[in-house]
């Protein structure tokens, strides 16, 4: 279609397009149907309201959740489930209420209410990317949001301690991958050889638990004993985004120590470097390594 | 169930106790207390137990919901163990020995807690939105039933206090939002993958009813034969025969009725 469609989404990191579910998900399908997406990856510029992320604009409307999203692509003449027949089509409803129901609330424990994880990873890298001051906010409300969703939707007596809590989620959660690996089998994608909106899902769903470096690991762990579906990411990734990933900035370390203070900073970005070394250094000691930030505002001299 | 808990669970339950004549299921007050929600995940079990041929008497109780070990009816009272919902009533029922699903292989058996979890995220979710949520509901029916057993006011307030508690939940998974109308069409959603699952079998897994298949058969059933204020919610399964076929077939089967109270219009 002549449209221009602009999707605006969370940015990439550790080998992927996105590290977010929903986006990596729409960016998955719109590759497997062939739409001409052009990709804005959100960073501190951005004006729009990031808490309804992934959105799509068109010259007529915009469109927020990736369920809608799909539908609206899929009218558009974008279907990547066109050769589904009935009953696949139907598994795959099916599938992607199993995936919500049982993965979900793991992973998004995994990213914003395990303590670890959040503080050292998920906040700093999604703070990266907002400007002062909703660094500050956005994420915590995003963690609360998640934290939230899990306690209203699982959190019922008889637990009565978020511990307990956790424990039968990831327990759902290692269950959940093992149909899913089971169904998979040696197939290379869910229906036979060509890639469908249940692909896109569950590339969505796991890639981001399969790639992210965490420093608390149980469910990456499991998957990663999963062969076939850490195979399913990486075939996908090496077919369908090979060429994006040579688009993703390479992203500069931020060291910490005496060598922060030798960089010259421009003056307006000046007291948001301070805030974050400030941040940074008041935040758990193991500050890996490994993670990678890049700074709008800094130039390094 | 926590770990523990399960682990003992199973452990006492499997210690070869038989099934006991006098099992109970607890539920609320049928005529005047219990709603959709509630009435279909009540014969939901209902249906499962009977297609396990294990006996069990129904017991209306007004606090039913407050005796159950997790907030949610209906529950099984079996010599002494009390277990809630369908999956841990059918993981119990499973200690005991007897099974719908033993003859499933690994995939079907991913197929079937698929659509098990299908109908628990859209029709469970869509009955529990036209419940609470759609205001015309909501004041003619909902509030006037579930306070029913209690006096002014703590009826109103036990009323209002489940509403804003399934409200906080709706908006959390994201239905905060949703027009009827959109509720309507993912129930349609979900009828036409039900529909295109079964096909012409008589049962989802072909000649033997599993869990699945009182699953549904509990929640379209409860949708076919409740007076709401409008019919659309009922309108949306009848599009599809093989559905009110399949709800006919396992009335008869098995609640023994000679002639189906489900009405075509």
């Amino acid at each position: 279609m002549a449209a221009p469609l602009e999707l605006s989404c969370w940015g990439g990191g550790w080998g992927l397009p996105s590290v977010h579910s929903d986006s990596l998900v729409v960016m998955a399908y719109a590759k497997f149907s062939g739409a001409p997406l052009k990709v804005n990856v959100i960073d501190n510029n951005w004006r729009g309201s990031r808490g309804d992320v992934p959105v799509l604009t068109t010259e007529d409307n915009t469109i927020s959740q990736p369920a809608k999203i799909l539908n609206f692509l899929r009218k558009q003449k974008y279907n990547a489930d066109y050769e589904l027949s009935a009953k696949q089509g139907a598994d795959t409803l099916a599938y992607i209420a199993l995936l919500e129901e049982k993965l979900l609330p793991a992973v998004l424990h995994t990213f914003w209410v395990e303590s670890d994880n959040y503080f050292t990873v998920t906040k700093p890298w999604f703070a990266s990317r907002m400007p002062f001051p909703l660094s500050l906010i956005l994420p915590g409300r995003m963690s609360k949001g998640a934290l939230n969703r899990i306690l209203l939707t699982r959190g019922e007596p008889p637990f009565y301690h978020l511990r307990e809590v956790e424990a039968q989620i990831y327990r759902d959660a290692k269950e959940c991958l093992n149909l899913l690996s089971n169904r998979l089998g040696t197939s290379q994608f869910f229906f036979g050889d060509m890639p469908s909106t249940l692909d896109a899902y569950v590339f969505g769903f796991l890639a981001p638990l399969y790639k992210v470096r965490f420093p608390k690991v149980q469910l990456q762990e499991h998957l990663k004993q999963l062969s076939n579906l850490c195979r399913f990411c990486d075939d996908i990734l090496n077919s369908y985004f090979r060429v994006s990933l040579g688009d993703l900035h390479v992203q500069k370390v931020k060291p910490r120590g005496p060598a922060t203070t030798s960089v010259k900073f421009t003056v307006a970005s000046s007291l948001y470097e301070r805030l974050l070394a400030l941040c940074q250094h008041l935040s758990p000691p193991h500050f890996p390594s490994a993670l990678q930030y890049r700074s709008l505002f800094a130039t390094r001299q | 169930m926590s770990l523990v808990a399960e682990a003992l669970v199973s452990q006492i339950a499997g210690t070869a106790e038989p099934w006991p004549e006098n099992a109970t299921l607890y539920q609320q007050l049928k005529g005047e207390q219990i709603l959709l929600s509630d009435n279909a995940a009540s014969l939901a079990v209902q249906a499962f137990l009977q297609m396990c041929n294990l006996p069990i008497k129904v017991v209306c109780r007004a606090n039913a919901e407050y005796m159950s070990p997790s907030g949610k009816v209906p529950f099984i009272h079996v010599g002494n163990q009390v277990v809630s919902e369908l999956g841990p009533i059918v993981q119990f029922v499973k200690a005991k020995g007897h099974s719908l699903s033993d003859g499933l292989d690994e995939v079907q058996k991913a197929e079937m807690k698929a659509y098990m979890e299908l109908v628990n995220n859209m029709l469970l979710t869509a009955e529990l939105y036209l419940q609470w949520c759609d205001d015309a509901t909501v004041g003619e029916i909902t509030h006037a039933r579930y306070g029913s057993p209690y006096p002014w006011p703590l009826n109103h307030i036990l009323a209002y206090q489940k509403q804003w508690e399934v409200k906080r939940k709706m908006k959390a998974i994201g239905w905060g939002n949703k027009t009827l109308d959109q509720v309507l069409e993912d129930v349609d959603q979900c009828c036409q993958a039900l529909s295109q699952r079964l096909g012409t079998q008589p049962y989802f897994f072909n000649k033997q009813p599993t869990e699945l298949d009182a699953l549904v058969f509990g929640h379209l059933y409860t949708i076919l034969t409740t007076q709401m204020t409008n019919d659309e919610l009922s309108e949306k399964v009848k599009n599809y025969s093989n559905l009110l076929a399949f709800c006919r077939r396992i009335e008869q089967h098995y609640f023994g009725k000679g002639s189906s109270s489900i009405r075509l219009s």
